[in-house]
């Protein structure tokens, strides 16, 4: 065994050794048989041939010494590395192309595949992720799965099969005020087990002791965020120790978590609070610690030996005293998973896939433009292949160095594409993962997993493979009659063709996603350019609604005082140009009947400041107040539905309990995609509801609202400095933040259909090119004929264009398939989503158009004489 | 190779064609009796590759002659087994060859061998003669 790998190793290492000893060792054969058949009388050409018909081909003997010698494997592959290097080396333009190609394409895998890793797939970065588990209530209309703190000492204190489950709100917004600065930033109340749940440790000082969340509102303890420390307390460790303000509350801070911490939500947690302290971190429950107020998530992790099924059996069954006596239907259950991924967006998963079967499409038309490649390139080497078998080189160690060649392509591709990849990756999280609609920073961890990169480069093997079998196997089926031109250009132009449809199907679609992002953005019947937003929270500071409400009226005052400010205004449910639903219709309809509305409670001048036309009738304005008549303002649809013959104004419309007067019908602003029903909506003042507290305002104003930010918030800090402003950003940036699968779908696909394009071009160019090439003696003995150059010209153009057209027109067919499967990221009506059609026919065929117009030109300048002398 | 162990002599399918068909008067080699032939070729003394074709091609009175085609990827076969051994040597007309020589392992095959082929010779025999 020993001495079989030596003399393998030695074959292997000292090749260049070993093969001059096999070429002395048979040419010394064939000298002494020579010598052998002189002697016997021959002339010693007649010997010569003799010996050398007698031996056989001296190539081939040698190859079967060398399988003999049981190296084939290795060593063969070793030498068609080698080969496939200098072969890379001696066409660098078409090794280029190749890499770069198939680079690109697994740069989308791989970017897909970091994306769904990190939004849909990973596991918490805890010691035996496996056995953590989130629990959800699924009680009512609700769909988060939160409970209340009730409800989950009930779990906590009942459950067998989860050794330790933690409660956590873990996006609280907190108001934090260290030396006199208060700022608002992501918080989380969460039970003094958490920290241990998913093995955390302190950086300074400690975490929560069971103590310190066992008394209702007893312990002000606070533990800050590694990043929140450094920058509010400039990584002082005389932090531990200190007070801070939270919410208005008094607290101690007594430990710093450790950077990078486990985090439930893309949104870092900068304080940490203890739940005992609920009724400061979360203000809209009268109690917040009461059996009603469902405000807290359930994380745990699996006692041993139990599975995540015993645990959702178990849950199942266990019932909070709240539940017992709900009405039918309100519980809808327990369930019990193992969280995977960060993504908080139902829209996300269905995202995914879709760039996922984008990069699958993109991966194919990469493959099939290699092979066009390779096709060409094997079709030069044709020669070179038929020397090789003639001299005894074996098929299928032809086809295996072909192959090997592709691979070698491939490889390289797939790690380009992995490093691309990281590029990619990067520039996704910054445009579109770095900030909430909100505001806030988030933070994904976007890091490529090895399984990305496993996958990534299993897919640029495999696209290897399928783009070289082909050529390869045609390289020996028949090396020496060599296709002709026509035939092979006739499978080109299927392969193209296709291309080009793809390439149409995926403008079209990257361009109606794109349109349908600044549909959002811009707006109909909105304007969102030169807005500015802010939410002013009294609440967190205890404000009764009587003092909220001169506040708020101080604060509109103040904002419009500020120059450059146009109009300001506010809404009391919700965001601004969202809110939330109600039921709404005419007197005397039954409540089965009536319609449910999109609604929201707007201050004075909300339509003229966002721009929304008023249609007939008005606006509200200072006019309404409390002890006005109840008024009401319908969106276009829900008045053309509930007086479809005219007459809203003036009528009487009944919006949740109370009937109002219509005084005006607005132009609606719909932010639904066209997967979900137009909106209806109705408005009532703000200051007809006298328990409205906090708001959200928009300030309309001349200039750059980015850059008037600080200033308006120091207008509203003029009345009470410690009134919490949040969301302090512009209304574009909201948009955005709202929008975002439909950016990153439009980047993504945008990309690929560039790509796409791109290729199609390249591969155009090629196959034309090489046609043109074939028939240099047929175009210059019809130019000697007589045939006008132009016409030459256009024959080749006609060419090029007939098959990208044909592609095209398929494009289109696929390109309204494609619509129909991201419609739920479309906003906007479809009416003219044909113009998009026909812009990426457009742009296509002008590709095709300048790809085939350099062949055809070199067509048209063949030069009779010399085309003639060529053969 | 473990069909070595049904068969009493090793078997190889690598290389069917033992004999140069090209001359009438010449017999095909049974499969794998190629192996036992040149393990007693070498028995004798060392020799190189040239001179162990001639040495089965004579002694066998030119009735087998063994094709270089084979001869050689046979050797490289029969070298990595650790059966024989070669070494470059000087040969009789002044030039470098390379000469195979039976190694100790080598020549424990070839006595297994040569048994293994009279006792499946003589068994044939047996069967043929039987009347």
């Amino acid at each position: 065994m020993f001495e079989d790998l030596r003399f393998r190793g030695r074959a292997l290492f000292r090749r260049r050794a070993v093969e001059r000893e096999l070429s002395d060792e048979l040419r010394f054969h064939l000298e002494r048989q020579i010598e052998r058949y002189i002697a016997s009388g021959l002339s010693r050409d007649e010997a010569r041939r003799r010996a050398g018909v007698e031996f056989g081909g001296v190539e081939q003997v040698a190859e079967q010494c060398r399988d003999a010698r049981g190296l084939a494997l290795i060593d063969t592959t070793v030498q068609d590395l080698r080969y496939g290097f200098r072969t890379m080396r001696r066409s660098p333009m078409f090794s280029i192309t190749a890499v770069a190609t198939v680079a690109l394409a697994t740069a989308a895998i791989a970017t897909v595949g970091c994306l769904a890793d990190t939004l849909l797939w990973r596991h918490l970065r805890v010691e035996h992720p496996e056995e953590i588990v989130s629990v959800s209530a699924l009680r009512g209309r609700r769909t988060d799965g939160t409970v209340s703190y009730p409800d989950y000492v009930t779990f906590r204190n009942r459950t067998t099969t989860v050794g330790a489950l933690a409660a956590h709100y873990s996006t609280a917004p907190l108001f934090v005020s260290v030396g006199g600065n208060a700022l608002e930033v992501n918080g989380a109340v969460v039970s003094a087990n958490y920290f241990s749940l998913f093995g955390m440790q302190p950086a300074l000082g400690r975490f929560f002791q069971p103590e310190e969340d066992r008394v209702p509102d007893r312990d002000r303890v606070a533990v800050l965020g590694y990043d929140f420390w450094q920058k509010a307390f400039a990584a002082e460790p005389a932090a531990v120790g200190s007070a801070i303000g939270i919410n208005g509350a008094a607290f101690t801070v007594i430990g710093v978590a450790r950077p990078d911490p486990v985090s439930l939500t893309p949104l870092p947690v900068n304080v940490y609070i203890p739940t005992m302290m609920l009724r400061v971190g979360y203000r809209w429950c009268d109690d917040s610690l009461a059996v009603g107020c469902t405000v807290l998530g359930m994380t745990g992790r699996l006692a041993p030996g139990r599975s995540t099924a015993d645990a959702a059996a178990e849950f199942a069954a266990i019932m909070p005293p709240a539940w017992v006596n709900a009405p039918v239907g309100q519980n809808r259950g327990v369930q019990v998973r193992s969280p995977r991924g960060m993504s908080e967006d139902d829209q996300e998963p269905r995202l995914v896939a879709t760039l996922a079967a984008v990069a699958v499409v993109l991966l194919v038309v990469c493959c099939a433009n290699v092979a066009g490649l390779l096709g060409a390139q094997s079709l030069a080497r044709r020669a070179e292949f038929a020397i090789r078998v003639s001299l005894g080189a074996a098929p299928l160690r032809i086809v295996r160095q072909v192959m090997t060649e592709s691979l070698l392509l491939a490889c390289a591709g797939g790690v380009g594409g992995v490093l691309l990849s990281r590029m990619f990756i990067a520039a996704l999280a910054r445009m579109f993962f770095s900030v909430d609609d909100e505001g806030h920073s988030l933070y994904y961890d976007f890091s490529q997993s090895n399984g990305t990169v496993l996958v990534t480069l299993i897919a640029a093997v495999v696209a290897g493979t399928v783009f070289s079998i082909m050529p390869a196997l045609r390289s020996v089926r028949n090396p020496a009659a060599s296709k002709t031109a026509s035939a092979r250009w006739s499978t080109a132009r299927w392969l193209l063709a296709a291309q080009a449809a793809v390439a149409v199907a995926m403008l079209a679609t990257a361009a109606l996603l794109a349109f349908s992002a600044r549909t959002v953005l811009e707006g109909r019947n909105y304007e969102s350019a030169h807005v500015a937003l802010m939410r002013v929270r009294p609440r967190l500071l205890k404000y009764t609604p009587d003092r909220a409400q001169r506040f708020q009226h101080d604060a509109i005052e103040q904002l419009r005082a500020v120059p450059s400010v146009q109009s300001v205004s506010m809404v009391g449910i919700g965001t601004v140009l969202g809110g939330a639903s109600t039921q709404a219709g005419l007197p005397g309809w039954p409540s089965t009947q009536r319609l449910t509305v999109g609604y929201n409670e707007v201050g004075p001048a909300y339509f003229a400041t966002l721009r929304t036309p008023v249609l007939s009738g008005r606006e509200f304005d200072d006019r309404d107040t409390v002890r006005s008549p109840p008024v009401a303002v319908v969106g276009e649809a829900l008045a053309a539905r509930l007086w479809p013959d005219g007459g809203a104004l003036g009528s009487t419309v009944v919006v949740g309990d109370g009937a109002r007067q219509v005084v005006g019908v607005v132009g609606d602003v719909s932010m639904k995609s066209r997967d979900e029903p137009a909106d209806l909506w109705v408005f009532t003042p703000f200051w007809q509801n006298p328990k409205q507290i906090d708001s959200r305002i928009a300030i309309r104003t001349a200039g750059d609202p980015a850059a008037l930010l600080p200033e308006l918030a120091r207008a509203v800090h003029r009345i009470d400095a410690n009134v919490p402003i949040a969301e302090t950003i512009t209304l574009p940036v909201r948009l955005s933040g709202l929008t975002r699968p439909v950016r990153v779908g439009a980047t993504f696909i945008g990309y690929a259909a560039a790509l796409a394009m791109l290729l199609t071009a390249v591969g155009l160019y090629g196959a034309l090119a090489f046609a043109v090439s074939r028939r240099t003696k047929e175009i210059g003995i019809r130019v000697a004929l007589g045939a006008p150059r132009r016409g030459v010209l256009a024959s080749v153009v006609n060419e090029g264009l007939r098959v990208i057209l044909a592609g095209a027109a398929a494009g289109v067919g696929l390109a309204v398939v494609a619509a129909r499967t991201v419609s739920h990221l479309l906003y906007g009506a479809a009416g003219a989503d044909w113009l998009f059609y026909a812009a990426a026919v457009s742009v296509v065929a002008a590709v095709g158009l300048g790809a085939s117009l350099v062949p055809a030109c070199r067509a048209a300048a063949i030069d009779p004489v010399v085309a003639l002398r060529q053969e | 190779m473990g069909s070595s162990t049904d068969l009493p002599l090793h078997f190889d399918t690598s290389w069917a064609t033992l004999l140069s068909k090209r001359k009438g008067e010449c017999m095909d080699l049974p499969q794998g009796t190629l192996d036992l032939l040149i393990l007693k070729a070498v028995a004798i003394e060392p020799q190189h590759g040239w001179a162990i074709a001639e040495r089965i091609h004579q002694i066998s009175n030119t009735a087998l002659r063994v094709n270089q085609g084979s001869l050689y990827p046979a050797l490289h076969r029969l070298e990595r087994r650790g059966w024989i051994k070669a070494s470059w040597d000087v040969s009789d007309n002044n030039r470098r060859a390379k000469y195979y020589e039976l190694t100790a392992k080598g020549r424990r095959q070839l006595e297994e061998q040569t048994d293994a082929w009279r006792s499946l010779t003589a068994a044939i025999n047996l069967l043929l003669d039987h009347n």
